[in-house]
């Protein structure tokens, strides 16, 4: 592991002054993927009102995005099983590297940069053995892949890097699949995900889970807060109907269920498809497209807010609320009508800048 | 593709709703049906199972002429589990009723406190169980009686007195309203019960007790225990091709709807207990294969698709 470690800080000490900062791309707070009216797909800056800042083309359906920590690069994730992730530069709209996942690999559709953003870490599969990976690509070296490590876990999703440290959380979701059966689940009966904290040379500093008998709860997002807290959000494979609650915190090493109420886990429909910390770090946020609910939830881990809308999927912190967009075009504060419509189904994922 | 538990959402350009007539000939009338249903209910004043089990029937039927309609107050004041606690794979109304009879908690004698007991041990599906299956005897089993048909009818009234005012905002949508600020977004509430009630008629009310061939699950068929399940699926069709007819004028839809209804008035099992046997296994499946084509027509008719992000899966 030495070597690796040694290589690593290198890489980190290459790496040059950013010349252009995320203001030069027009202040975007957020990155969202969307498909266009003509079946098209892109990639999106938004403003916290809900206007766009750029849109650039993608080749393919795209799932989340990772914006770099300081100069205006976005990669754009293909949606799992993907093979392709792109680097774009959000000021010129120019695609400054396209990332090819390794033969045998392919990403799982999230990314998250450690190392003040010299490092690229991105989820993957081992298709063979069904193993999580997690690959590097270094920023200096054109963004070469430099190695991976091993995630902790089948099926990683969600990554991201912990605030003061350079160590990443990863939802180790817990699904086998195979790009020859698609996105079909292989393994449901014996699935085991896991929370792994990991630093970049494959050291796993802790690894969490929820009770045994919720095994078919699949850790998906992620989200962190200053306090290095992480908001786990779930999706039940078992019955929809017998769901437990879907969102856990991690803290001081251990998961804590989020306590709601049978009505609140029955209105997610065993699916939650984001979450979000709010920007003082005490709320979160979770959304359900699939029973067109958010829920916010305070520091007791109850439900103190409902926020309706249909399709609603991505959500992201605002300086005192949360921003909510849709497959229907659709982006709104919770709990509010929807302030502004696009001609576009918003994909997934807000990404907060 | 289809999964468990799918948003389904209307792009309400495909047709345009008669909005009025849903609203006056389907929706305030069903809820004040409800009402009426079980404040009947309430007014029995007996504990005997044979003088209930009539008006528990009657509010039953009463509910599945608008347990499809699960937006605006039912949705606001969060009803929907406190009438119909169902699907129910943890035995949770069993479970609640039970720690309630261990405990003989006092909760039930007091209306006013009993909305607070677990919502499993409200509403219809606590009426059937403390029916069939009551989990105590004697006064404590009436005390609960009363208390659950008090609680379903104090929720009955204040959906149907609420369904006024709530009618007023689908009739004036616009910008300052606070639940509609189109005609669309009305529309997509009607289509998409329309549409949800459909599949949960398949998936629910149908798939569940036939589960799969080597492993069928006649007891997860809903309301069993009072023999309906049958009775609900047959009640669900026609309250939802009422809404259909409401809605627009599709006569293939309303022939497909009444081709089901036909199927399920010609099947002789109530509690879908055939769903073990080969036989008439085949003719709940066939029912079901007949809702699967009413969907499919109902997509079609009024343009309702899966939410894009709902069928998404990550």
């Amino acid at each position: 592991m030495a070597t690796r470690r040694t290589f690593l800080k290198g890489l980190v000490a290459s790496a040059g002054l950013p010349a252009a900062s995320w203001a030069d791309a027009g202040h975007p707070a957020y990155l969202s993927a969307a498909q266009t009216p003509g079946g098209g797909y892109i990639l999106c800056g938004l403003r916290s009102d809900g206007s766009l800042t750029f849109s650039l083309p993608l080749p393919d359906r795209g799932h989340a995005a990772a914006a770099h920590p300081h100069v205006p690069e976005a990669v754009a994730f293909a949606r799992r099983p993907g093979t392709f992730a792109l680097i774009l530069d959000c000021m010129t709209g120019r695609v400054l590297h396209r990332l090819d996942a390794p033969p045998g690999r392919h990403f799982y559709g999230h990314g998250a940069f450690l190392y003040e953003g010299d490092l690229l870490c991105t989820t993957e599969n081992d298709i063979e053995t069904g193993e999580g990976r997690i690959g590097l690509w270094a920023r200096a070296a054109a963004y070469m892949r430099v190695g991976e490590i091993a995630s902790g876990g089948i099926g990683p999703h969600d990554i991201l890097h912990l605030p003061g440290a350079n160590l990443l959380a990863v939802a180790n979701g817990g699904i086998r699949t195979h790009p020859d059966t698609g996105r079909e689940k292989l393994n449901l009966n014996t699935m085991r995900p896991n929370l792994t904290i990991i630093g970049a040379d494959g050291s796993i500093f802790d690894q969490a889970a929820l009770p045994d008998d919720l095994y078919q709860n699949s850790l998906r997002h992620l989200a962190v807060n200053p306090a290095g807290e992480v908001a786990c959000a779930f999706q039940w494979q078992g019955d929809p109907f017998a769901a437990p609650p879907l969102l856990a915190v991690y803290r001081d090493g251990t998961l804590t269920l989020a306590d709601m109420s049978e009505a609140e886990n029955r209105a997610l429909g065993g699916y939650v498809g984001s979450v979000a910390h709010s920007r003082d770090g005490r709320e979160i946020a979770v959304t359900s497209p699939r029973g067109g609910v958010a829920y916010c939830l305070g520091p007791d881990l109850r439900a103190a807010a409902v926020h309706r809308q249909a399709d609603v999927c991505g959500v992201g912190a605002t300086w005192d609320s949360f921003l909510l967009t849709d497959g229907l075009g659709q982006v709104a504060t919770f709990g509010e009508a929807a302030k502004s419509s696009h001609d576009l189904r918003w994909d997934n994922h807000l990404i907060a800048i | 593709m289809r999964g468990a538990f799918l948003a389904l959402l209307a792009i309400p350009s495909v047709a345009t709703a008669d909005v009025e007539r849903a609203i006056t000939d389907h929706i305030l009338p069903g809820y004040e049906a409800f009402e009426d249903a079980t404040l009947a209910l309430r007014e029995v004043g007996n504990c005997d199972p044979v003088a209930v089990e009539p008006a528990y029937h009657a509010a039953f039927d009463a509910w599945m002429g608008i347990s499809h309609i699960q937006f605006g107050p039912i949705e606001d004041q969060n009803l929907m589990l406190a009438i119909a606690f169902w699907p129910d794979p943890k035995n949770s109304t069993g479970r609640a009723l039970g720690q309630l009879a261990r405990d003989a908690d006092p909760i039930v004698l007091d209306p006013a406190t009993f909305a607070e007991v677990s919502v499993a041990a409200r509403g219809l599906f606590a009426m059937e169980r403390l029916l069939a299956e009551p989990p105590v005897e004697g006064e404590y089993l009436c005390a609960l009686l009363q208390a659950v048909a008090v609680d379903l009818g104090r929720s009955a009234e204040e959906l149907n007195g609420a369904w006024t005012a709530h009618a007023a905002l689908m009739r004036n949508p616009g910008p300052e309203n606070p639940a509609y600020r189109s005609q669309e977004e009305v529309e997509r509430a009607l289509f998409t019960s329309l549409a949800t009630g459909l599949e949960f008629l398949h998936d629910q009310r149908l798939g569940r007790p036939l589960g799969t061939f080597d492993r069928p699950r006649p007891l997860r068929a809903e309301a069993r225990r009072s023999r309906r399940s049958l009775r609900n699926v047959t009640l669900s069709l026609m309250a939802l091709r009422d809404l259909s007819a409401t809605l627009a004028n599709a006569p293939e839809l309303l022939a497909a709807f009444d081709r089901a209804i036909e199927t399920a008035e010609g099947i002789d099992d109530p509690a879908f207990e055939g769903v073990a046997r080969p036989g008439s296994r085949l003719r709940i499946e066939a029912l079901q294969s007949q809702v699967r084509q009413i969907q499919e027509l109902t997509e079609e008719t009024f343009g309702i698709e899966a939410g894009f992000n709902a069928l998404d899966g990550d």
